[in-house]
Formats: structure tokens, C-alpha cells, sequence
């Protein structure tokens, strides 16, 4: 071969040897230095022959290439030729080798290339573009594997005669090739029927669960549920309904946004990963920690069990009444100087007044699911029932005043931020809670004062509201203006969050003429500044005013912040009316007033002139009862010294100026 | 109070889109809003520009102090009054003698005020990316608005307009989507303001292709506190990146939105008054 030939041609030589340069002086003291350091002697140890001996012995040194020359020499003859030999079989071998791998390569790309023979149209197919082993093989150009099968040995068809058993063996087997070719291909077929089968029911089943998730996404948009992407940029993104009202708190509204989820058959479930068991709000009354009712759950039936729709509403139902316990539990933190404490989870509401039992008002979030709303005792079961649903409504109302407020022009930017107040919730219960307690026990004893009173034959007249506005709902609901952005429930509702004012007219039995002097008994609630809770604000008639000698103000009034005091005041004011202003007229002329108590010097019957006897007569009102008593230095009209009597609101009674005058004459 | 302020046009066959959208950003029900707007001029003429330079000239007083010359001058500026209407105000001229009436700013209690006295100054120089200008704004809560404004400033009536849309407000941002419309043929001959509005068919807009304006407002109390007003012009910017393919929101021309009043020349103005 050419190649070989090439090969006979190689020789093989030494590597050069550097040429023995004269060593400059400098480079002379180099090499001395070097010397010198490597070998640890001093120079004059060197010579030529220790280092000759030194390379016989393979010591590790200074070895120039020059020592190398001469080590090859040392060899023998032969064994250099044999070692040549060695080589050049070597370099052979590897070269042969190496064309070989050159050859297969070309054979490689050429036969791809080949296949597409359009692609290179500079590339014009001819055998000299593959070596000539590749040729004999004969492989068709173009093609991309070659299975090579061992043929079965044909014999010879001269050789064989026709009664040898070796012929029809011959024959089995090329029959049993035959039916194993078939066998394979027919498997292979089924095989892939099979899986074309089980394509097309899935794809049946795929399809008739995405129409009915579609059908139920339908019929959710339709009935009025916002239907939009869970995320927005992303295509795929499940679609999610938004149950939430749009006007909460912000985490609640993130919140409200449930994804829609396939399950197995198509149906849509809401993402049960997102919430857990509805929550409800419970309300109880508690006194001296029995629990006296309590209010009942809204929402019945567990998530997974109910359709879609369902669902939906009990989440909304969940989320709102979360929402509710959540801005109570806020605002409990700015009510703390009125009671209202949040303790594990629950938050204890004192009801103000006085009771034989602390009351207290317990609000928790519970699960919807759980037991314990049935309680034994359930007396107080419909007041809960109302502070429940009263919570339920005013928490929408602020939702609604949200929206309103913020569609309003807002005012110009300053630094200040505007913040939102929280909703009043609780405060609205306790002003209620307090100013009713508050206009109750005020009435209930102008009641009585006044039945007492007018038993003792003194004519009074009692005006009293509870709250002003409440009496004029049914109007407020009749004039409300809907072209406004309130609606009127809101309107009405609004009445609620406002202070709460009410009003007691009581006349003076004294008071002669219209129009009569009247004391005035405003009730004012409001749970924040400037009252923080009730308070009752006294105005006094100008005759009442005169006799406390107080500077005459026609606005005239005290405020005082219980009931209590107010019903010892104005004991001791109408006491103080009867005595210094009633009867003070009846005895025009006889009397005088000598202090600021409730009594009254009458100049008696039985005094002559030089001896003036005073007869005192004194008059005390508490307890609902009213009391007069007349006490004479000498004697009274009836002979005692002593008398008192006591009018109780029981009827049939004579009269008080009866009675003065019978004891005085 | 300083508005900032970003105008965009679009016209009358995308009106409702446009309202749908604004709707949808601002999550609100759009607010019909129906306004007359008033122009009043100042009786008295501005001065010549460049007078006041030459007056106050030197002082020849020995040992006095030099005249302190005037350094600017007051412009005078068209100020205007608003009414707020509602749909049933119009067209109830023919119900009663329309000289019988005056004009009446009496608010009942409770009630919110529907004349205001408004005053613009011209947008400031500078670019922030908005326009912002001095604006005010003075609720009349009585009285005649139309003799208060003859009888103080002098003033004198100018015109009149209507302007019709919704507005929508989006945390500080206060988009207006409006038209202007006026009744034609009227209007070189009034002296004062029509007591009553006329019917509201009869109002034709002023721009005869009914293209609609979208404004956006954002008020600053006080101009010198310069988190404050950073805060506003990003909260516009924001909103104009918003509408962008939508409404393309720009800064106006600050001086078409000039209110001062020009000087005229003497031969100009005895013609003016002639005619």
C-alpha cells in the first residue's frame, strides 16, 4: 500500500543536541554559583570526574544533554536495531490505526451527506468520496442505519435430495419465520390500536369535563358572581370568583377570591386549601357568668356537600362574619376605658347600669359546626338574637359608607394622612345599651316622683322622649331623599351613629300662669368626645334660679353624669320649689325664708303682736315619697307640736295646701 | 389650593367605552354632574404693559429716601361663578314671569351649596410633567350671586356656558369627563345671566364634533411642601400610565389657559365699547 510505503521511509533520529556554546564570563560565575549551591561543595571539590561518577551512579545532579548522547551510545548495536524495530512497528500500527478512524469518519459524513443531496448542491456523489472498504461493502447511499442480519445458511439446492429430512426441517423453520415476522407486526398493530383506543376515551372524558366545569362557570357568572383570573398576566391562570364584598378591610378582600377547581368529574369546587370551616359570630349574655342565651348560627351545612352556588354564598357568609369579629376586636382596643375587654378570643362587653347581677355580653367566632351553641338556659335568647343581627347590619351600612366617602371630591392633599375610623360597632351597642339604662331609670322615677306629687294634689305635667330622632323614624323613612347617594336605609342607620338625645320636660308645681316654668332633663350618649358615655344636662326655669340666688343666666345648666345624682338633685330642687316658692305664695305675707334648706317660717296664728311665734314647716322628698312636717314653737292648729305626714303616689290622699293649712290655722 | 392638572381629548363616538372603563378603574357608578359656568370680567381696563416702569420717576428731594418704584404690577384676571344643576332644572323659564326673578344662592339647612365663586391663576412654568396652577374656590351660601359680583370688584357679565359630564375620583385623583355646551345665537346680547336655564335639547355643544374632554385633577393644599406635592404628581403620572391606549392624557397649553385680562389700546377699546 502507499501508505506503507511512506512508512519505509521514516528515520528516526535523536533529538539535536544543543550546541556546546562557550560560556561567557558571566555566565561562567552563573554556572560556578549554581554549581556550587545544588552540589553543597566547594568548587574546588568539583572536577570532572567526580561528576562523571556521579552520573554513573544516577545520582541527581546537573546532567546535560550532552550526557545523553553518550548514554545512547552505550548500547550495543542489536539491541539498538531491535529497539528501532520495536519503534517503528509502533508508529505503524498507530498510524494505520489513525487511518483507519480517518477513514470511518469520512465514510460517516460522506454517507449523510448523501442523504440529502439537495442541501449541497457543490457536492457531486461519486465512490471516490469513500474508501474502498466502505465501497465493498456496498451500502446504499442515503440511507441512515443498516440492520445486518446473519442470513441463514442456504445450502446448496443441487445438494439437497428431495427425501431429506433436513429439507423439511428446513422448511419448518423458514415457515416459523414466516409467522413470527406476522406474529410481531400483528403485535405491534394491536399494540397500537390499544393505545389509540385509550387516547379517544380520554380525550371523550376530558372534554365532557371541561363542559360541564364551563356550564357550572356559567351559571355562576350568571347569577351575578364577579368571574375573573386569579392573576392577570398569566395565561393559564385558573379562573376565581370574587365572594367577598369589595368595600372590606384589605386583607379581607384578598380573601374573597376563590379559584375554581375541576375536580374528578368536572364539577367545580371551590379551593378548599384557601379557607377552612365556616366561622360564625355568637353572641351571649352572660350573668354572673351563667350563660343566659345565646344567638343563633346563620349558615347551615358543610362546604363540600352543597353545589356550587351554595357554597359560594356560605363562603361570602364565612368571610363577612369574620370580618365582623375582626374590626370588633380592633375597636375593643379604644373602648378599654369603658369595660370592654378582649379575652382569649372573646370579647366580654359590660352592660352599664345597675343590676342585681353583672351583665356582660360575650361576642366570639366560632366554627359553625360546633355544639356548644345550644345552651341550657335560653331566656335571654332573642336579645342576643337582636345585638347579632344589629352587628350583621350596621357592619353593612359601613361597608356602603365606605364607597360613599370615597366617591366624594376628596379634600386637597396636606401631609396629614387621612385615615379611615373604624367602624362603629360596639359603640354603637354600648351607647345604645348605656343610654337607654340611662333615660330608663330616669323615667321610671319622674314617674313616680310624679304620681307623688300629684297625689299630694300639686299639679304637674311630664314631657318625656327616649330619644328624640327614634320618635321620628317613621318620618325620617317617609322624607328620606333618594336622589341622594344614601340610600334610605342608610339614612335611617345613620340616625344610629349619631349621639343620642333625649328629652324630659318636668313643670314646676309653682309655677303660676302660662307658660309654665319648666325643667328641662336633656339626655345626651354619645361614646366618644366630648361626653364618653351618658350624660344628663339640667336647665332650670328662672324661678328656680332666683331662689338658688345663682347668677341669672337664662341657659342655666348642670351637667351631671349618673342617674343617681341626678334624681338627688332634683329631689332636693323640687322640695326646695314647694316649700320656699309654693308655699311661700300660699302664706304670702306670713312667711319667710330664712335658709337655703327646704323649709319655710310661718308666722302662726296664735302670736300677737311683741311675741312673733314661727311655726316651720318642712318639706323632704326622697324615695319617691314626699313628706311635710310642721313643727311650732308653741302649739299648732291641731294642738301637737310635731306633725308630718307623707304622700306615696297612692291616691285619695288630701292635698298638701290641705294639710299646711290645718296645722298652721 | 394648587391643582395639578392633565387633559386628554377623545372623541364623541367613544364616549360610553371610555365611561366604561373609567368605571371600572375607579370602581364607582360614573356621577352626572351639570354645571353653568359664568364669566365675569373686571370693569376696570388693565394698564398698559410697560407703564409702570416710567412712573415714580427721580426724586428730586434732597436728603428723602427714593420712591420705591412699583415692581410688579397686578394682572387682572376673568373670574367666574358656578351653579350646579340638576336635570330638573332646565326648561322652567315659561313657568313665571322671568323678570320677577333673581338669582338666588340660598341654601336650605343641610343642603349643600350650589353657587361657588371660582378664580384660576395660569398654570405655573416649570415642568413636572403636569400642569399646576393656583386655583380657589368660595361657596356663596345667599344672596344674588350676579349683583354681589357687579356690586363688588366692580365686575361685569361676560358669558355664559354649560358644561355636562361625570366625574370619578380614585383615591386623589378626580377624573372629569365633560363637554361644554352653550345655546347659540344668544350670545352677544345678554347683560346678565338667564335666571332660568332654557330646555336642555336646546343646548348644542360648543365643539360641533362633540368631542368630549377627560380632566384629571389632583388638589395640593399648601405648594411649598414638596413631599406633598411629589406625592400628587406621582399619583397623576401614575393614572396617565394607566390610561395610556386609552386616553392619551396630556400637559395643556399654559397659555390657553390664560384668565388674565389683555390690555387693549385706547382706539381698540372706544371701538369695542361702539360696538
Amino acid at each position: 500500500m502507499a501508505g506503507l510505503d511512506a512508512l519505509s521511509n521514516v528515520a528516526l533520529r535523536p533529538w539535536p543536541a544543543p550546541e556546546k556554546e562557550a560560556l561567557s564570563k558571566e555566565d561562567i560565575f552563573a554556572q560556578v554559583g549554581q554549581l556550587t549551591s545544588e552540589r553543597k561543595q566547594y568548587l574546588r571539590e568539583i572536577t570532572e570526574k567526580s561528576l562523571l561518577e556521579d552520573i554513573a551512579a544516577g545520582r541527581d545532579g546537573i546532567v546535560e544533554s550532552v550526557e545523553e548522547d553518550k548514554k545512547e551510545e552505550v548500547l550495543s548495536q542489536a539491541e539498538m536495531v531491535e529497539k528501532l524495530g520495536k519503534a517503528r512497528h509502533d508508529v505503524y500500527s498507530k498510524l494505520e490505526w489513525a487511518s483507519f478512524a480517518a477513514g470511518n469518519a469520512l465514510n460517516l459524513v460522506s454517507l449523510i451527506l448523501s442523504r440529502d443531496l439537495s442541501k449541497h448542491p457543490n457536492r457531486k456523489e461519486s465512490e471516490n468520496l469513500y474508501t474502498p472498504m466502505f465501497q465493498q461493502m456496498k451500502v446504499p447511499r442515503g440511507s441512515l442505519g443498516l440492520v445486518k442480519e446473519a442470513l441463514a445458511e442456504q445450502p446448496d439446492p443441487s445438494k439437497i435430495r428431495p427425501d431429506d429430512p433436513k429439507k423439511g426441517q428446513l422448511e419448518y423453520i423458514q415457515r416459523r419465520k414466516a409467522l413470527v415476522m406476522k406474529g410481531s407486526r400483528i403485535e405491534a398493530l394491536d399494540w397500537a390500536t390499544d393505545t389509540l383506543l385509550k387516547a379517544a376515551t380520554d380525550l371523550e372524558s376530558n372534554i365532557r369535563k371541561e363542559t360541564r366545569y364551563w356550564s357550572e362557570m356559567l351559571s355562576i357568572s350568571d347569577k351575578g358572581w364577579p368571574v375573573q383570573r386569579t392573576w392577570k398576566g398569566i395565561k393559564n391562570a385558573p379562573y376565581a370568583v370574587k365572594f367577598g364584598p369589595p368595600e372590606a378591610s384589605n386583607q379581607f378582600r384578598s380573601r374573597g377570591l376563590a379559584p375554581l377547581r375541576m375536580d374528578d368529574d368536572g364539577s367545580i369546587i371551590l379551593d378548599p386549601a384557601l379557607f377552612l370551616k365556616p366561622k360564625t359570630l355568637r353572641v351571649r349574655i352572660s350573668e354572673d357568668d351563667n350563660i343566659m342565651g345565646a344567638s343563633q348560627a346563620t349558615i347551615h351545612g358543610a362546604l363540600d356537600e352543597l353545589a356550587i352556588e351554595k357554597s359560594i354564598q356560605l363562603a361570602r357568609a364565612s368571610l363577612f362574619e369574620e370580618e365582623l369579629f375582626y374590626e370588633m376586636s380592633i375597636e375593643s382596643r379604644q373602648l378599654l376605658s369603658y369595660g370592654v375587654e378582649l379575652r382569649d378570643t372573646v370579647i366580654h362587653v359590660p352592660v352599664p347600669g345597675e343590676h342585681s347581677v353583672p351583665r356582660k355580653i360575650l361576642i366570639d367566632c366560632i366554627a359553625q359546626d360546633d355544639s356548644s351553641l345550644v345552651t341550657s338556659d335560653a331566656s335571654q335568647s332573642p336579645l342576643a338574637q337582636s345585638i347579632a343581627e344589629g352587628l350583621r347590619i350596621l357592619l353593612a351600612h359601613e361597608h356602603r359608607m365606605r364607597l360613599f366617602r370615597r366617591t366624594r371630591l376628596p379634600p386637597p392633599m396636606t401631609q396629614h394622612k387621612r385615615q379611615q375610623p373604624t367602624p362603629p360597632l360596639l359603640r354603637t351597642l354600648l351607647a345604645m345599651l348605656s343610654h337607654m339604662n340611662a333615660v330608663n331609670s330616669l323615667h321610671v322615677y319622674l314617674g313616680t316622683i310624679v304620681s307623688t306629687l300629684r297625689s299630694a294634689g300639686l299639679e304637674v305635667a311630664l314631657q318625656a322622649t327616649r330619644e328624640m330622632e327614634w320618635e321620628k323614624l317613621t318620618e325620617t323613612i317617609k322624607k328620606a331623599d333618594t336622589t341622594k347617594d344614601f340610600t334610605a336605609t342608610d339614612q335611617l342607620l345613620a340616625t344610629f351613629i349619631r349621639p343620642f338625645e333625649g328629652k324630659a320636660t318636668l313643670s314646676l308645681s309653682s309655677s303660676v300662669g302660662s307658660p309654665p316654668e319648666n325643667v328641662i332633663i336633656g339626655t345626651r350618649t354619645y361614646i366618644g368626645p366630648p361626653h364618653f358615655g351618658t350624660e344628663h344636662k339640667l336647665t332650670l326655669p328662672p324661678s328656680l334660679i332666683k331662689l338658688l340666688n345663682l347668677e341669672h343666666d337664662p341657659q342655666r345648666q348642670l351637667k351631671l353624669t349618673s342617674t343617681e345624682e341626678v334624681k338627688t338633685y332634683l329631689d332636693w330642687i323640687l322640695s326646695l320649689d314647694i316649700s320656699q316658692t309654693l308655699l311661700f305664695q300660699e302664706y304670702h305675707g306670713r312667711s319667710a325664708i330664712k335658709s337655703s334648706e327646704p323649709c319655710i317660717w310661718v308666722v302662726s296664728r296664735g302670736s300677737k303682736k311683741g311675741f312673733i311665734k314661727e311655726d316651720y314647716v318642712e318639706i323632704a322628698i326622697e324615695n319617691a315619697t314626699m313628706k311635710v312636717t310642721a313643727r311650732a314653737q308653741g302649739q299648732l292648729a291641731t294642738g301637737v307640736a310635731v306633725e308630718s305626714f307623707t304622700w306615696n303616689g297612692t291616691s285619695g290622699r288630701p292635698s298638701l295646701k290641705d294639710k299646711v293649712r290645718s296645722w298652721l290655722g | 389650593m394648587h391643582e395639578l392638572l392633565l387633559y386628554g381629548q377623545l372623541p364623541a363616538p367613544r364616549h360610553e367605552q371610555v365611561l366604561k372603563i373609567l368605571a371600572g378603574y375607579a370602581a364607582m357608578q360614573p356621577r352626572r354632574v351639570l354645571e353653568r359656568h359664568i364669566l365675569y370680567k373686571p370693569t376696570r381696563e388693565p394698564e398698559e404693559p410697560g407703564a409702570h416702569l416710567g412712573r415714580g420717576g427721580g426724586s428730586q428731594t434732597v436728603g428723602g429716601k427714593p420712591v420705591k418704584q412699583q415692581g410688579t404690577v397686578k394682572s387682572l384676571f376673568y373670574t367666574r361663578l358656578v351653579q350646579k344643576l340638576d336635570e330638573g332644572d332646565f326648561g322652567r323659564a315659561d313657568e313665571q314671569p322671568a323678570d320677577s326673578k333673581r338669582l338666588s344662592a340660598d341654601v336650605g339647612s343641610g343642603e349643600e351649596p350650589t353657587w361657588s365663586f371660582e378664580f384660576q391663576d395660569m398654570p405655573d412654568t416649570g415642568d413636572r410633567g403636569v400642569s399646576v396652577r393656583l386655583a380657589s374656590s368660595t361657596d356663596l351660601l345667599s344672596g344674588d350671586p350676579h349683583a354681589w359680583m357687579v356690586a363688588m370688584g366692580p365686575h361685569q357679565f361676560v358669558s355664559e356656558y354649560y358644561v355636562e359630564g361625570h366625574r370619578f375620583v380614585h383615591g386623589n385623583v378626580v377624573v372629569f369627563l365633560h363637554r361644554i355646551l352653550h345655546e347659540p345665537g344668544v350670545r352677544s346680547l345678554e347683560t346678565t345671566p338667564k335666571v332660568d336655564p332654557p330646555e336642555f335639547a336646546a343646548l348644542k355643544p360648543f365643539d360641533p364634533s362633540g368631542a368630549y374632554i377627560l380632566e384629571a385633577k389632583v388638589r395640593v393644599q399648601d405648594y411649598n411642601n414638596q413631599t406633598v406635592l411629589e406625592e400628587g404628581v406621582n399619583e397623576l403620572k401614575s393614572f396617565q400610565k394607566q390610561m395610556k391606549g386609552c386616553v392619551e392624557l396630556d400637559i395643556p397649553d399654559r397659555l390657553s389657559l390664560d384668565t388674565r385680562v389683555r390690555y387693549r389700546p385706547p382706539h381698540l377699546r372706544a371701538a369695542q365699547a361702539v360696538r
